[in-house]
């Protein structure tokens, strides 16, 4: 007689075998979906035993889970990863059916795999338990689809409840409050990331707003326990930096890892400097922006947390911060593609701070030959526009060529007009004439400066689509 | 003479869910087109509010945690003030949270009531099952006016996102009635109330940048209330705003 474990796992390879010829070009849940439906317990059975981080939290997600994929194979790994978007149970159980004959004949070899595994925050409370991997890594909570979440103390119960489902080391970010509050009950497996507190941008709470215009909405900035508002001696972006409450004293966490930029977060390849476990390497930035900052810490942090636990003396942090300074960025996630001369670079922003990252860098670029915003409001997006309005657009700076579409292009029209940020010579399209707009962008981007297109989730997808086959860009893109 | 219109942002730090700012963004913007600037003052814990000092308070919604942080202040610090404003005939625009703070009481899911500024006869409870999407209302408070060219000027374009079922209660009338969306509570076929010059939405964001009658409404209510009855709003074009105005006019409800 079988036993039940061994029925699950011969159901689950049952699984494998079914959702692999599923598996084709662009099937990244289906088949995940099917292995399910076959064997409830596929994700318990594919995860027993294996090498698996997981990565989870509103923004940063994508980046981090590639910056962690590319140190372990550089290590000598195997990795199997999800691509971007198919983060729930069912693009997670994609990720083990399609990578089950590589890790086979890895294993033939004797070469260890491992998984790295980028997962939606509500899909983290049912799925990190059945994974329990070695590492979890939680990047930060900032107001993402709230029409989906209700609310950001939601989405952090959600991440809870994953983390007390498993026995995995956390990686926590420090500089976020609610976040690091997350390590009250688990402090005996927490470490912590963050930026480098004297490399903060200095304290700028007390700078004054201009009159009618208003500072943008920030999450956290008060002590939910004591209902008081932190003070914090710096800042990073957002919430994040170093907060204290005055009334209880919490207050940020020394992180164990942390990254800072010698130099302008804007520039590629700036210097980076990682600093954990006592020792101190240097990088170069090969993804710009201050939150990329943040996603390298966690990265180098998460690599080094995985090696202690898997036993593997490759993964220390100078090992770690070579390789993250020949990271590519992820699709949509910064990346320049030349056209000619010029050339044309997709920042994915899907909620306000990802938008006024988005925005802050493109005031501070020097090649900005023209900004184009694209929003969606589908499902994947967050049916609700009305975020646009929480991010802080009249302090900012944008081109004469600036152009709007998506299928609620009127929305962000109206904001840029209301910002008065933007000239007048500002153009619109409505979604099935964005790719004419975009044709029409790039022709107006001058010679050796870059067009920045901006757009959310779906409104990406087409793009991406669209793109590929314009620029014959064929798996380029993962 | 050049003009000010004086906001009062209340708890911005702390009501800021879903684009609230929009609200405020779009008084500056219109007013602006007259002319008239827009001195934005955030008030948060511990500060006093002095109602002649504003011509138009605004409350956004927030998340229950913040609305809990607020609850003691406002009550206990600010209370008897918005009374006297609200009474005096000050301008308010409150949305969502704010809109159910303003009333007498919210009843939580296990019956738990919480009790709010009494400042207009409404109330509201709690249910599981949040009311999220797109909205159409028609009120018939507005008109083009100075709004000028505003395409069909009655209706209200929005976005909602609320557990809460609001009842008016006598001497409170609806902002409007429901064309798509649940509204008040899903029930009655309101959505919104007015007392006196207090006006409140279940609205999100962009409510106040996608009805320029509306905003404009507001703002002529609080110049009449400071200069005198006489006082008319410069007509201004609504070019941009019909433009999402009439993509909106459809409603799909995700
Ligand atoms: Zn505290």
């Amino acid at each position: 007689m079988r036993s039940f474990g061994t029925a699950a796992a011969m159901a689950a390879a049952g699984a494998i075998r079914f959702a692999l010829r599923f598996l084709g070009k662009g099937a990244t849940t289906l088949p995940g979906k099917v292995a399910i439906r076959i064997a409830p317990d596929f994700l318990n059975e594919m995860s027993r035993g294996k090498n698996i981080i997981m990565v989870t939290g509103t923004n940063g997600k994508t980046t981090t889970t590639h910056m962690i994929s590319e140190i372990l194979k550089k290590a000598g790994y195997s990795v199997g990863t999800n691509v971007s978007g198919a983060n729930l149970a069912s693009g997670l159980a994609t990720v083990f059916a399609e990578h089950a004959p590589a890790e086979r004949a890895a294993g033939r070899k004797g070469i260890p795999t491992a998984y790295v595994l980028e997962t939606d925050e509500a899909a983290f409370a049912v799925t990190a338990g059945r994974i329990n991997p070695k590492v979890c890594v939680v990047t930060n909570l900032f107001r993402d689809q709230l029409d989906r979440f209700g609310e950001l103390l939601y989405t952090r119960s959600c991440i809870e409840k994953g983390l007390d489902a498993t026995d995995s080391k956390v990686l926590l970010n420090a500089d976020d409050s609610m976040i690091a509050a997350l390590r009250n009950g688990r402090e005996n497996r927490v470490a912590f990331f963050g930026a480098d507190e004297a490399h903060m941008m200095s304290n700028n709470v007390t700078k004054a707003a201009e009159p009618a215009t208003l500072p943008s909405s920030s999450d956290a900035e008060y002590c939910l326990k004591c209902k008081v508002k932190f003070e914090y001696s710096a800042r990073s972006f957002g919430h994040f930096g170093m907060y204290r409450c005055p009334s209880c004293g919490d207050h940020r966490q020394t992180p164990d890892f942390s990254a800072y930029t010698e130099g302008s977060t804007f520039e590629t390849g700036a210097p980076l400097i990682l600093t954990g476990e006592g020792a101190r390497a240097s990088s170069s930035l090969s993804i710009p922006g201050a939150h990329n900052v943040y996603n390298a810490a966690a990265a180098i942090g998460a690599c080094v947390l995985f090696g202690k636990e898997a036993g593997d003396e490759t993964l220390t942090l100078p090992f770690c911060a070579e390789v993250l300074s020949l990271v590519r960025p992820a699709f949509g996630r910064m990346e320049k593609i030349m056209v000619g001369e010029k050339s044309f670079c997709i920042l994915l922003v899907k909620n306000p701070v990802g938008l006024d990252r988005a925005l802050t860098h493109i005031s501070e670029a020097t090649d900005v030959g023209g900004v184009y915003l694209l929003l969606n409001s589908n499902i994947a997006d967050g049916t609700d526009v009305s975020w646009i309005w929480d991010v802080d657009f009249e302090s900012r700076k944008f081109p004469d060529q600036t152009y709007v579409s998506g299928e609620r292009y009127a929305e962000m029209l109206l904001r840029l007009v209301y910002s008065k940020a933007v000239p007048d010579t500002v153009k619109s399209a409505e979604m099935k004439r964005s790719e004419a707009l975009f044709e029409e962008a790039l022709a107006a981007c001058p010679d050796g400066k870059c067009l920045y297109v901006l757009p959310n989730y779906t409104a990406m997808l087409s793009l991406r689509k669209y793109l590929v086959g314009r620029f014959r860009l064929k798996n380029y893109w993962k | 003479m050049e003009q000010t219109i004086r906001i009062c942002h209340m708890y911005p730090d702390l009501l800021n869910l879903y684009g609230d700012r929009g609200n405020i963004l779009a008084l500056a913007y219109r007013a602006g087109l007259r002319g008239i600037k827009a001195r934005v003052t955030a008030l948060s814990i511990g500060e006093v509010f002095e109602p002649e000092q504003y011509d138009i308070v605004f409350f956004g919604g927030g998340q229950d945690a913040e609305q809990n942080i607020i609850r003691a202040d406002l009550v206990q610090i600010k209370g008897d003030a918005v009374k006297t404003a609200v009474n005096n005939g000050n301008v308010f625009l409150c949305i969502c949270g704010g809109y159910q703070m303003m009333g007498e009481y919210y009843e939580e899911f296990d019956g738990t009531r919480i009790d709010c500024l009494h400042a207009i006869n409404i109330y509201t409870i709690a249910q599981k099952k949040r009311l999220i999407g797109n909205t159409v209302y028609e009120s018939d408070l507005l008109r083009a006016g100075a709004a000028h060219n505003c395409v069909e000027p009655r209706k209200l374009f929005g976005f909602e996102n609320h557990s809460g079922r609001t009842f008016l209660g006598e001497g409170v009338r609806p902002l409007a009635k429901v064309l798509c969306g649940a509204g008040n509570n899903g029930e009655d076929g309101t959505e919104g109330a007015v007392y006196r010059n207090v006006y409140c939405t279940y609205s999100h964001g962009s409510f106040l940048p996608k009805n320029p009658a509306m905003a404009d409404h507001l703002l002529e209510k609080a110049l009449k209330q400071r200069i005198g009855e006489d006082f008319c709003l410069e007509p201004a074009e609504c070019e941009v705003e019909n433009i999402a105005r009439t993509s909106a006019s459809t409603c799909k409800r995700g």
